[in-house]
């Protein structure tokens, strides 16, 4: 083999792992999401068959034919290629019932009734089919659970709270680690990531107490404060590094030009710093909008959306395509928060050109 | 047109001494450039004056105002900064107009203002540019507009071109001194660079550690080096020093080492009447040193390198173990190991006390 042959075998060696690794990483990150969605549009009988469908059906296919007790009703299994019996009954009220709970498929008694006459004339089994509802398991799952509506806007108002306590507060801290030399300066700037080093369980009770005798307990603002902790550390550390980039002789150039310090802060550094500002507000709302275990142990009456999705596998209403339904609809507006930013996101990736 | 006055300014940070007991005046109109090594004081002395360092001693005064605690934007001055400080987010119009927003001046007044500086600064075709879109040399241009479309009382410039590549500082240098004669403006500007300075300034102020060591003319400062810091620090290549002694004998006085014994004419040794010490320290510009021929030498070396310059050759020669330079004309040529005879230019000599390392004389001082 010559030499240059060789080289290119091993190019095309070193292609191919990359690839593979590649994909294999790209497998890995989508496989569950896909999961997820998929899971969340499955009828609670295909949700809990095995195998587990990959996709749900957009249709199912109905025989309808005599039995003991009035009609036999059977859904047709793709996997089994063949009609499986699921009722055996005269009561078209309760065969409706099972179509919507079991199957998300909507029909009338009266439409169900329809069919069963025609097997009364024809003698023969009666073949239909019925369109599914995709979003059932989304109505199903904001009818079911304790004010699951509630619950999400009152996620979205301790998220932004979060965001705004910790985005005045770490952000003026960040400032003053960025620009001013004092004593204990590392230190401190060191000793803030200290406090997300305790678990949220383990500081639980005195959490609880401190809340209740503050009158915050239940409340959202108790739990964006408490939220707020963690973010503020987080703040910090990204705004510091964001203001260490902007030269302060700018902002003392607008004050030799006329401007008071504040304005020559919020007309030139704030604007230069709104990509930091940006990442610290996702963090911070991401942090918020996802926290499930504070939350289950500080609100009572008024839980997070967290809490809700959380519930909403326990129990007697407890299925994993409910379960589905309600997590892709807590992912959604961290999805839209990130995206609404992404812009300046992007900007702190790429970094700021003066 | 203003004055800006210094009245013995000390600035303290903790316990180091940036500025001690600076008093100086810098007339109407007048270019005065801050010169020294980094870490003298004069970066501090000019922030003050801006108003970004607090003073600990003393006041500063434009006329007759006391400004010392005023904020700085009540101070009327305008700043260039070393790294130009255009503000990123802003086009290069609105760089020079937000300025004279904050001053409140009319939406017609600052529009004509602004085209007027642009193109006295030559970037008037850049105007709805991003920062990020221009030069390095244009940056400046734009922070340089920005400074006089306020019309300042002051005008100060925090080495505005040390960031600029050599050939662009050559010509920005034109053009600023250009720039000072149109609009007049009472300047001071802040160098380490003594060429910058020399070829700039009307005034030059000499700063070591904090302490104003020599002010005057650029051409006080070359030919009459109040100290052996200012004449090695102005001039490139530097003055070179030799250790001499004093020999007096007959009414002549000579300068004598191992190399040579220098017999001073009558004029130049003048202003060594008064000076008692067997010791100095002789400073020699290397283009006062002269080739000569072999008879008229007052020592004899071998070139040791030579640095042909072009318009003319800077040599090296060897003595006391260190080497002095010499400035000579391009013709004849020069090269290492080649015999060379060599006198001073006696009316140009530097005497510094070899103690204190300040300045006896000049020889071309009168009495």
């Amino acid at each position: 083999m010559n030499r240059r042959k060789s080289r290119y075998l091993s190019k095309a060696g070193r292609n191919t792992i990359f690839y593979t690794f590649i994909f294999g990483l790209l497998f890995v990150i989508l496989t569950p999401i896909f999961f997820v969605v998929s899971l969340s549009f499955l009828s609670t009988r295909e949700a809990y068959q095995y195998p587990l469908p990959l996709l749900p059906e957009l249709v199912t296919d109905f025989k309808l034919e005599g039995g003991e007790k009035g009609y036999l009703v059977s859904v047709y299994d793709k996997f089994e290629g063949e009609y499986q019996t699921v009722q055996d009954t005269d009561d078209m009220e309760k065969l409706s019932v099972y179509f919507r709970s079991q199957l998300s498929v909507y029909m009338s008694p009266d439409e169900i009734a329809e069919q069963a006459a025609i097997y009364d004339e024809t003698g023969e089994p009666v073949y239909f089919n019925g369109r599914k509802n995709l979003i059932h398991n989304y109505n199903t799952f904001f009818r079911i659970t304790r004010d699951a509506g509630s619950a999400f806007f009152r996620s979205i108002q301790i998220a932004l709270m979060t965001i705004a306590i910790s985005l005045v507060i770490g952000g003026m801290a960040g400032y003053s680690f960025a620009r001013y030399l004092f004593r204990g300066r590392n230190a401190l700037k060191f000793s803030i990531l200290f406090v997300r080093m305790f678990p949220g369980v383990a500081i639980a009770i005195p959490m609880v107490i401190i809340l209740v005798n503050l009158g915050f307990y239940d409340q959202p603002i108790g739990l964006a404060l408490v939220y707020s902790v963690g973010a503020i550390a987080l703040t910090i550390w990204i705004t510091a590094s964001i203001f260490i980039g902007i030269p302060v002789s700018i902002e003392e150039a607008a004050e030799v030009f006329g401007a008071t310090k504040t304005r020559a802060f919020i007309r030139i550094t704030l604007p230069l710093a709104l990509p930091g500002l940006a990442a610290a507000a996702m963090y911070a709302f991401l942090g918020a909008w996802n926290e499930t275990i504070a939350a289950i142990i500080l609100t009572q009456f008024n839980p997070t959306f967290s809490v809700v999705v959380y519930q909403s596998l326990l129990g007697s209403v407890g299925q994993v395509n409910l379960a589905a339904a309600g997590g892709i609809v807590m992912a959604l507006p961290a999805v839209f928060f990130t995206f609404l930013i992404r812009r300046y996101i992007n900007q702190m990736w790429g970094g700021i050109t003066f | 047109m203003s004055t800006l006055t210094f009245e013995n300014v000390t600035k303290r940070f903790g316990k180091v001494v940036a500025v001690n007991d600076f008093s100086l005046t810098v007339q109407e109109s007048e270019f005065l450039v801050l010169l020294g090594p980094s870490g003298c004081g004069k970066t501090t002395a000019m922030r003050m004056v801006a108003g970004l360092e607090d003073v600990t001693i003393g006041n500063i005064y434009i006329d007759d105002d006391n400004i010392t605690d005023l904020p700085p934007r009540k101070r009327n001055v305008s700043m260039v900064f070393q790294n130009y400080a255009v503000w990123p987010h802003m086009t290069v119009y609105e760089n020079i107009a937000y300025p004279l927003r904050l001053k409140k001046v009319p939406k017609v007044e600052m529009d004509t203002k602004v085209k007027d500086v642009a193109k006295m600064v030559k970037i008037d075709p850049l105007l709805d540019r991003y920062p990020s879109q221009l030069s390095g040399g244009q940056q400046q241009r734009v922070a340089v507009a920005r400074a006089i479309a306020v019309e300042p009382k002051i005008f100060l410039m925090d080495e505005p071109l040390s960031n600029l590549d050599a050939k662009l500082r050559g010509s920005m240098r034109t053009e600023l001194k250009a720039i000072h004669v149109k609009t007049g403006a009472t300047t001071v500007f802040v160098t380490h660079d003594q060429s910058e300075a020399m070829s700039m300034a009307d005034r030059i102020v000499v700063m070591k550690d904090g302490e104003v060591v020599q002010v005057g003319s650029p051409d006080d400062v070359y030919d009459r080096s109040a100290s052996v810091f200012v004449a090695d620090f102005i001039g490139t290549p530097p003055t070179n020093f030799l250790n001499v002694n004093i020999n007096r004998e007959n009414g002549t006085v000579n300068l004598v080492n191992q190399h040579f014994k220098l017999s001073l004419e009558d004029k130049c040794a003048q202003i060594l009447k008064k000076y008692y010490k067997e010791k100095l320290i002789l400073g020699v510009r290397p283009e006062n040193i002269v080739m000569v021929d072999e008879d008229e030498a007052l020592f004899t070396s071998d070139c040791l390198v030579s640095e042909p310059q072009g318009s003319h050759q800077v040599i090296a020669v060897e003595l006391d173990e260190s080497y002095i330079k010499v400035v000579a004309p391009a013709q004849p040529k020069i090269n290492p190991g080649d015999i060379i005879h060599l006198n001073f230019k006696q009316e140009t000599l530097h005497y510094f006390d070899p103690d204190t390392e300040l300045s006896v004389g000049h020889a071309c001082d009168d009495e």
